[in-house]
């Protein structure tokens, strides 16, 4: 292991204890305010900024967790520890409940839906006479740990300095993870991680539940660092402040917490110190002065103030990606996922038909796939490709008909479903995480194949699954000629290899039939030839393709079989000689009986 | 609970949710042409308020300092990108919106009016004072930010309105104001005991929907308008201006913050900070339509509005627990409806 | 003789200039809600640190003043900046309960003794080792209230409706209000809510009106309380109307106009001070207050938030030269022995009325700091 990479970890280390012995009262106050505010931003960057989801609610979770806490500890005299579990039981119960109920829902109706939920827990709590209503409860004992004291602030600072370095760590554990990449795609759109088996739906409430833990730990420090709760500090406007540091720091990294939080913490003082010697004290301008200076900050740096922070700390080059992944680990991914018998058959589709309304877009469809094959699915625009494209990879359901995959009925069955019995696909619309690198992107076609869970992830017990998925990846950009690229972030490659990108994704599920959705969409002609090479690769090695496309001289020269389509019907099927003098096909794609 | 205070709630509850109505339509609005979540639409209404309250008070309207350096600042801002660009055309319409107009109005504001001048020139003073900062507004928060994704133009605005709120309370103090009642002679109304004010503001909630949804929905320039917002880039091609389009939109909701602020200044007691509030449950309207529907957008206010009334009837004390709590059933029930209406892009 | 008489003076001197206090600067800090909520309180406060006392006993005053925004968190971190970094001798404020309750650990920690500007009694009572280094100038919301329902009593009133803030202000007198009327055997037939920002509060004022009561009472501070009085006017209610002493300050009247007319509300003397008898203890001090407040720009006319912090100074103006003789500003012993001498203050003649400080009474007031005033054709009128 190199030294490099416990560089920061000591570097964090010394800063903390040089906070700790030589800061003021005052500043080890801001120094664990800030290390506070930054543990729930963690949670707000995992949930918006990897996740894409917007809550304005993370300041209650903050108070469920605090008056949990407080409560248990003043009027019933519980533990410490026995109140962490409280706290955190609590609020995660809490946001399971909600997210349950509302993480279905698209953008903004999740945002409201946070709000509404910080606005009921932020009077329910004034309300609650036992809790000391809006006047406060004091008299919490201070914080008893396994026998250890944290009655100082010096104490206490320490203990959160800990906490917010386990949080990160464990956040930095779970974004490098399979779950970690599941959640990433989640922002490519819901269909991404769905089509590589991962329910879009339970990755959301998993990350609501472990936002709302940290902003629950947060709670827990708070109110034992303080002694004193009301419901103040976890109202709507606290709310806003949060989501306010996470975009200001950054929320497209971890560090962005850290940044905007401690940006925030240390502006709004220095402003309150600088401001009255130069304004005089006939206004307070704090307010407009801070509001001022972060639009100045967003129109600069709109993707936060940690990128330009972490440009001096990492350097983004192609650097060799070097795994180094026990054999049999890598051989136990690809166990129970057999090629199958040349020549049987894979795929049947047999009279599918789709309506939307009054328009058919697939009329009685029916043809087969066997295994080794390279069938192209072809057709002029409009004729319902993309369609039966959707209706086989289960993101639309046929209104008439089956579908069979190995000889069992998938027509009806999920995306998720339909991955898990062996299919993979490209998207017509490249739907890479463009600030994931390219392994990464690959990686999580290795989803199913891995089986470490949410935990196992954060506390970094997966370590062997995650190098034999790596290798995995690794081993596929390989044959897709990418592996030069493992480390590049996916939106720097240009359209052409971010297609053969997704290919490579593709393969790391070890599919038995591989769905290819115009993958030669927008390529250059080089490009095409590229693309083509790595198709006949494939076919050698014994992989099925199903592909659907319009360019004909792309198609002709890869496919075994092709299947025409026009208005939603079959009306050519054969190989590329047959198909190119069908007169009905002549007709379809040029417009004219030709001779 | 009888007829006459269910009737009364009725109109109670009608009545704060057109208000709500208004700034939810401006707030979709706004976000329909430029993706931004207009957060600070309330501060139009409590400075609009706030100003007329001044004059009447015999106080010079503070305000016209902000708009004046706005004024300036954005001018400059202006000017520094023409020359950069070494690009004068159109040069004269944009000091025109950008120097000239809110100039003008803050002339008219602090000179042309006093406490003795008719209160609808108190009025529209305001109202032109008011509506001179949407453009500005636009031109110097937004247009750095144009390439920016929606929720950092929504924490812009969420900054926008620290300042904005801020300098409210420096211009206009901690207290609040009242606009005086105006006594307008209606018999058919009073025997329906229904306050002018509240029919007005009714009236206008009403009048604004069907404007927009005819406008947006149905007009050549309504379209484009909500082109700009889905694809810059294109709109740009065919020529429509995603900046201008963008200061006309702040334009026009700076004007209903501002008549909106007219219209229930009599009616209740407005600070510098009841802008928030009001802009947050005309964000509940706004989401019910999905960001998209004006009809919608003006039901859901007015759900709220309703649910208020009612509460505060049953159980004030956990009046905001009781509306809130049921905004998300009705969420649920809409996503269920419209599952796309949602979507962030 | 006289060389030895010489000698021993000179001796004398020299000692007393070695052992008695070296001049130092009291520091005092003052921590406010000039912001957000609870602006309209603070922002007097704010204004009025400039007129304050800035000399005692031979030594400086330095005022290190900090706006907390209403919020409890700011308030720790302001106070925590204020005893470590600027060692605070005296903290004046904070402005609200919850965050004077907040801050009641870290005074006892550091032995720094506060005077706070909120309402509710529980910032000094009971007294326990950590409130016995907190002090408060207003009076508390049991003081007031007894008066208010005294009044009641004396005039016939027999039930009340209750309306306050949805918050820590509207809680307190909440708690009090309802015990006291209880005791004397008045009849609360509602009890409701609205935030300080609503824009209509018909549904309470429904029920309330609904319950037919003799008296309402509304606990609400500032403009805001203007809403549910005016709502009643329109509701054509004819009973008394009583509120609190939050309401005292010149544009409460402003915003609700005649239809404020005939509203009772318990002040503090300063609120009135013209219209005392002359041999009111509060006249003086309250008439001296109300000149300097006046004077200051844009300060409009007087306001009883300020008049605590005024009352604050005098009490350090007070206590301070006793302090200084046992020990220099800036030591934990100067601390001590201010916190000690202010809590011996004795017959301190002040805007709010007469002091006595002791030590299980850390708010002193007696029947002379209250006042009932009636409001009438936009004015306060003292009634005897």
């Amino acid at each position: 292991m190199k030294l490099s990479c416990f560089a920061p970890a000591l570097v964090a280390a010394a800063a903390v204890a040089a906070v700790a012995l030589l800061a003021s009262s005052y500043y080890l106050t801001l120094a664990s305010f800030i290390l506070l505010y930054a543990l729930v931003v963690l949670g707000l960057v995992l949930m918006t900024g990897f996740t894409g989801l917007i809550s304005f609610g993370q300041a209650a979770f903050v108070g469920i967790g605090a008056y949990a806490a407080g409560y248990l500890a003043a009027v019933h005299g519980v533990p410490a520890w026995l109140t962490l579990l409280a706290s955190l039981s609590l609020a995660v119960l809490c946001a399971a409940f909600i997210g349950a109920l509302t993480l279905s829902m698209g953008g903004h109706y999740l945002s409201l839906a946070t709000l509404a939920w910080g606005v009921v827990v932020y009077y329910g709590l004034g309300l609650i006479a036992p809790l000391g209503g809006f006047n406060g409860l004091s008299g919490i004992p201070p914080l008893q740990l396994f026998g250890v004291s944290f009655a100082s602030e010096r104490s206490m600072f320490v203990l959160i300095a800990l906490c917010f370095m386990l949080a990160f760590r464990l956040m930095r554990n779970l974004l490098d993870s399979r779950m970690g990449r599941a959640v990433r795609a989640i922002r490519a759109g819901a269909v991404l991680p769905e089509a590589f088996g991962a329910s879009a739906f339970r990755l959301k409430i998993a990350v609501f539940c472990t936002a709302a833990g940290l902003a629950a730990l947060a709670g827990w420090l708070y109110v034992y660092m303080q002694r004193f709760i009301n419901p103040t500090p976890f109202g709507l406007h606290m709310s806003i402040e949060y989501l306010f540091m996470a975009v200001i720091g950054g929320v497209g990294s971890l560090g962005g917490a850290l940044a905007g939080a401690a940006v925030v913490v240390v502006l709004k003082q220095v402003l309150q110190d600088v401001l009255p010697t130069l304004l005089g004290r006939t206004g307070n301008f704090e307010m407009v002065v801070f509001g001022a200076l972060m639009l100045g900050v967003l129109a600069r740096a709109n993707t936060g103030l940690w990128p330009f922070v972490a440009r001096f700390v990492h350097r983004k080059t192609a650097k060799p990606v070097v795994i180094d992944a026990p054999a049999d680990a890598v051989a136990a991914l690809a166990h129970g996922r057999p090629l199958g018998v040349v020549g049987a058959t894979l795929l049947q589709v047999d009279g599918v038909m789709k309506k939307f309304g009054g328009l058919v877009a697939v009329d009685r469809m029916s043809f087969h796939v066997s295994t080794g094959e390279i069938v192209a699915l072809l057709g002029p625009n409009g004729a319902g490709k993309s369609t039966m494209f959707n209706l086989i990879t289960g993101v639309l359901p046929a209104s008439r008909g089956e579908i069979s995959f190995k000889g069992q009925r998938i027509d009806g069955r999920s995306a998720r479903q339909i991955a898990e019995r062996g299919v993979a696909r490209t998207f017509q619309h490249v739907k890479l995480v463009g600030d994931m690198t390219v392994l990464d992107n690959a990686a999580l076609g290795c989803h199913l194949l891995g089986r470490n869970g949410w935990f196992r992830a954060m506390a970094g017990f997966n370590g062997r699954e995650e190098r034999a998925i790596r290798a995995m990846a690794m081993e596929q950009l390989r044959r897709c000629g990418l592996d030069e690229l493992a480390s590049m972030p996916a939106a720097s490659l240009p359209l052409g290899k971010q297609r053969i990108l997704e290919i490579a994704r593709a393969l790391c599920a070890r599919p038995q039939l591989l769905l290819l959705d115009e993958p030669a969409a927008g390529l250059r002609h080089k490009e095409k030839q590229e693309l083509a090479g790595l198709m006949k690769l494939l076919r050698a090695e014994g992989v099925t393709v199903l592909i659907v496309d319009h360019d004909m001289e792309f198609i002709m020269n890869i496919a075994d079989r092709l299947v025409v389509m026009q208005f939603g019907q079959k009306i050519a099927e054969g190989s590329a000689e047959t198909v190119r003098r069908d007169p009905r096909v002549q007709q379809a794609y040029l417009g004219v009986g030709v001779a | 609970m009888d007829m006459q205070i269910f009737g009364l709630l009725m109109q109670d509850g009608i009545a704060s949710g057109a208000v709500y109505a208004l700034l939810a339509l401006a707030l979709v609005m706004v976000f329909t042409v430029t993706r931004i979540v207009f957060v600070p639409q309330g501060e139009f209404v409590s400075y609009s308020v706030l100003t007329i309250a001044a004059v009447q008070q015999g106080h010079a309207p503070g305000l016209v300092w902000p708009v004046a350096g706005g004024a300036l600042l954005a001018t400059g801002m202006e000017l520094a990108e023409r020359i950069r660009q070494r690009n004068p055309a159109g040069l004269a319409s944009r000091l025109l919106v950008l120097f000239i107009a809110p100039l003008a109005a803050c002339a008219f504001a602090r000179f042309g009016i006093d406490a003795n001048s008719a209160y609808a020139l108190q009025a529209l003073a305001a109202v032109l004072l008011v509506t001179a900062m949407g453009p500005l507004i636009h031109r110097i928060t937004f247009r750095p930010l144009d390439s920016a994704s929606p929720l950092v133009l929504l924490v812009a605005a969420i900054a926008l309105h620290f300042v904005l709120v801020g300098l409210g309370l420096y211009f206009f103090g901690p207290e609040g104001s009242r606009l005086p009642q105006q006594e307008w002679s209606v018999p058919l109304l009073a025997s329906l005991s229904i306050a002018p004010q509240t029919l007005m503001v009714v009236l206008a909630s009403l009048a604004l929907v069907a404007v927009f949804f005819a406008f947006f929905g149905h007009t050549l320039s309504g379209k484009a308008l909500r082109a700009t917002a889905v694809c810059r880039d294109g709109a740009q091609l065919v020529g429509i201006s995603p900046d201008r389009s963008g200061e006309l939109a702040l334009g026009i909701a700076a004007f209903i913050g501002a008549v909106s602020g007219v219209l229930i200044g009599p009616v209740t007691t407005i600070y510098y900070d009841s802008g928030f509030l009001l802009a947050l449950k005309g964000f509940v309207g706004a989401i019910v339509g999905g960001l998209a529907g004006y009809v919608l957008a003006a039901a859901g206010s007015l759900a709220v509005g309703l649910l208020e009334a009612f509460a505060s009837y049953g159980a004030s004390a956990a009046k905001e627990i009781i509306v809130f709590a049921l905004i998300v059933p009705l969420l649920v029930w809409r996503s269920m409806v419209d599952p796309h209406a949602g979507e962030v892009e | 003789m006289i060389q030895n008489k010489s000698f021993h003076s000179a001796l004398a001197l020299l000692l007393a200039l070695a052992m008695g206090p070296a001049a130092a600067d009291i520091n005092v800090g003052v921590v406010i809600s000039a912001t957000g909520p609870a602006a309209s309180v603070g922002s007097t406060q704010q204004r009025t640190v400039p007129i304050l006392p800035t000399q005692v006993g031979g030594e400086k005053i330095n005022y290190l003043l900090l706006d907390d925004a209403s919020d409890t968190s700011t308030t720790v971190k302001n106070v925590r900046k204020l005893l470590s970094e600027s060692k605070i001798d005296l903290l004046m404020g904070p402005s609200l309960t919850p965050n004077s309750l907040a801050v009641l650990d870290l005074l006892a920690e550091t032995g720094t003794p506060m005077i706070s500007l909120a309402g509710s009694g529980a910032i000094v009572e009971p007294m326990d080792a950590k409130k016995k280094w907190a002090f408060k100038t207003p009076q508390s919301d049991t003081h007031m209230a007894t008066a208010i329902i005294k009044h009641m009593a004396d005039n016939n009133v027999k039930t009340v409706a209750f309306i306050g803030f949805n918050d820590a202000y509207g809680e307190g007198w909440w708690r009090e209000f309802s015990k006291l009327a209880e005791l004397r055997k008045i009849q609360v037939v509602a009890n409701e809510r609205y935030t300080r920002t609503d824009t209509s509060v018909a549904g309470q004022v429904l029920k309330l009106v609904a319950a037919k009561p003799d008296a309402v009472f509304i606990a609400a501070s500032g403009t805001p309380a203007v809403l549910p009085q005016a709502t009643l006017a329109d509701r054509g209610y004819r009973g008394k109307v009583y509120q609190t002493h939050g309401v005292a300050n010149n544009d409460f009247l402003r915003v609700g106009g005649a239809k404020l007319d005939g509203t009772f509300v318990p002040a503090g003397p300063v609120l009135v001070a013209e219209q005392l008898p002359n041999d009111h203890p509060a006249k003086k001090p309250s008439l001296e207050f109300i000149r300097k407040y006046e004077a200051l720009p844009d300060a409009g006319r007087r306001s009883t938030f300020a008049a605590y912090l005024w009352d604050a100074s005098l009490i350090l103006q007070d206590a301070a030269p006793q302090a200084l003789k046992k020990a220099r500003p800036g030591t934990p012993e100067f601390r001590l022995a201010l916190r000690d001498a202010i809590e011996g203050t004795k017959d301190l003649h002040a805007t709010n009325g007469v002091y006595n400080i002791g030590p299980d009474d850390h708010i002193g007031l007696d029947q002379r700091s209250r006042v009932m005033v009636r409001i009438d054709k936009g004015e306060w009128k003292y009634i005897p």
